[in-house]
């Protein structure tokens, strides 16, 4: 089976009508004609994760986020680039081909990002079960702790080492808003705490940070737990790998994780 | 100097009160007898930096009477309520702010349209009782960012290098202008990060990518946000970047390639507000130069995160 039969059978099995429009969701290097001898899912196709897939030998990598260093994934002033053309060179050595995930899979139902985010945090996703998460899951109630608290069972279950905290730690808290990546969602009155990945600190289309660091002056206590971009979507792409085995049957099909970058 | 005689109109839209604001403000400035306001501090500022000031831009009042008697000011990366209290602790009550004060870019203008920028307006209880504070103690909160950044002396830049103690230590490129690179006594990535966690008090704010081992003497300095396309450019020209925030995906992301390709780097992030609140450092003791009827005096922010152990 070829790498591009392989993104047709993802196309028809997903649980909603695959959106054609999406610029991310595309072959970004390798030959999408080449035979798949094994697929290699992963958050993040870093150079250090390529060279892992190739060493167990998947040739295909699906990755949720960008190859060459930039969202759209624009090579044009990247040419003369001496790791762009290791990491071309490395992809095409080795009979390997990126395909991209990331538009389709945040439109989905589940979006795996979030049901990997939720798992990650220590935060069971109640009655439904994960199958029902979407990329805005809503206001999530756990039982009431304080944020220092679920600081650390945060940094216990998903094992970030940069995790990133803003907020007093002894505030009461039980209303959750968690998002995926960059899609860290907004902080209203109604939340206590936000979870996300990251976002732009200040000067965005809403500032967590400073409204958060202002509530907490103005006896309204609240926190934000940022796990880093990779750590927030990166379990979820086991979950995506096992999926997968709904449908490809003859393949192997394993979960490479892309570190976390951060000492 | 195109800023030398704005319009009324002009002006009125700039501190957010077109059609209220008393006409008597510019008049009573040109006389140089009368009280200080913050609008007459604002118009030296504006005089002095030059340039145009659109009324979309960021730059312009944000929360206050411009026609307030200003006391001192106090210059700040993000006019945080600690900030604020700190700020009126002092005795000053005209704030000039690098970032916005209402979180986020529409700065939380109650008019600005449905969908653009953020919707926390009026309404906000933070917003509400962070107004409501800013009202109670008289403060005017004024924002400068485009026009401080374009300045040439590239304060921003020498601020952080200066916190850092680095600032002797400049490499000018060929025009002879400083371009942001330092050269500083050799020592691992390692030893180098603990200088910079060290001078700059910082938390969990910092955080770094690439080699530990990395031996560092060029370091290349970008405060604020840095795009992808200066990392690609430049990363490969020094051995370290300080920058204040990058984009994870993007800029973590081939630092982390850089890395597995063997190059001995290293790209520390330290935090946005962080890395320009030196620069607002410098901002106060420029407008010594150019206000010196009152006090004014910079109250930095610090790195706002935590991390559990």
């Amino acid at each position: 089976m070829t790498a591009r039969e392989v993104v047709e059978l993802i196309k028809k099995n997903a649980s909603t009508p695959w959106n054609e429009r999406s610029t991310r969701d595309t072959f970004k290097a390798g030959d999408p004609d080449v035979t798949v001898k094994g697929i290699a899912t992963t958050m993040m196709v870093t150079f250090d994760m390529l060279k892992r897939a190739n060493a167990a030998g998947m040739n295909m990598v699906i990755t949720h986020e960008d190859t060459f260093w930039n969202d759209r994934d624009d090579t044009k002033d990247l040419a003369r680039n001496p790791l762009f053309k290791l990491k071309t060179e490395y992809i095409l050595k080795n009979d390997m081909v990126i395909w991209r995930d990331h538009d389709n899979m945040h439109a989905s139902t589940p979006d795996y990002t979030v049901v990997g985010e939720l798992r990650s945090a220590g935060i069971p996703v109640g009655t439904g079960g994960s199958d029902h998460v979407t990329m805005r899951p809503g206001i999530l109630t756990i039982p009431e702790t304080t944020l220092g608290e679920l600081a650390a069972q945060v940094k216990r279950s998903s094992g970030a080492r940069a995790l990133r905290c803003v907020g007093d730690p002894t505030a009461r808290v039980s209303k959750i808003l968690v998002g995926p990546g960059y899609a860290t969602p907004r902080m209203t009155p109604e939340v206590d705490v936000i979870i996300g990945g990251e976002q732009q600190e200040a000067d965005g289309d809403f500032d967590n940070v400073e409204y958060v660091i202002d509530a907490v002056s103005l006896g309204m206590p609240k926190g934000v737990i940022m796990l880093g971009h990779v750590i927030s979507e990166q379990a979820g792409m086991k979950d995506f790998g096992d999926w997968l085995r709904t449908f490809l049957h003859d393949i192997p099909i394993r979960f490479v994780p892309a570190e976390e970058p951060y000492w | 100097m195109k800023s030398r005689h704005i319009s009324r109109r002009r002006f009125a839209l700039m501190a957010g009160t077109a059609g209220a604001v008393p006409l008597g403000i510019v008049s009573l400035d040109l006389a140089g007898t009368e009280p200080l306001t913050a609008a007459a501090v604002v118009r030296r500022i504006q005089t002095a930096l030059g340039g145009d000031w659109p009324s979309a831009g960021p730059d312009g009042f944000k929360a206050g009477d411009p026609s307030t008697v200003v006391k001192g000011i106090a210059t700040t990366a993000m006019a945080t309520m600690d900030v604020l209290q700190q700020a009126v602790q002092a005795n000053t009550n005209l704030i000039v702010t690098y970032e916005p004060t209402f979180y986020s870019r529409a700065d939380g203008a109650v008019d600005s349209p449905p969908g653009r920028g953020s919707a926390a307006g009026g309404n906000d209880p933070v917003i509400k009782a962070k107004r409501e504070f800013i009202e109670k103690n008289g403060l005017v909160v004024f924002r400068l960012r485009d026009h401080w950044q374009a300045r040439k002396e590239n304060d921003r830049v020498t601020g952080l290098a200066g916190a850092l103690g680095w600032r002797a230590r400049a490499v000018s490129d060929k025009a002879g202008n400083g371009n942001a690179v330092y050269e500083i006594p050799a020592a691992t990535a390692e030893a180098t990060v603990a200088v910079i966690r060290s001078k700059l008090k910082l938390r969990a704010g910092l955080r770094v990518v690439g080699d530990r081992n990395a031996i560092i003497r060029r370091v290349l300095l970008i405060p604020g946000s840095m795009t992808a396309t200066t990392l690609w450019l430049r990363y490969s020209e020094v051995d370290m970047i300080v920058a204040g925030e990058v984009r994870e995906w993007e800029n973590t992301h081939y630092a982390a390639d850089i890395f597995t390709s063997g190059e001995k780097r290293a790209l520390v992030t330290i935090g946005r507000v962080v890395s320009e609140d030196p620069g607002m450092a410098v901002c106060a003791e420029w407008l010594k130069t150019i206000v010196k009827e009152v006090p004014a005096k910079w109250i930095g922010v610090g790195d706002p995160y935590w991390r559990p152990a």
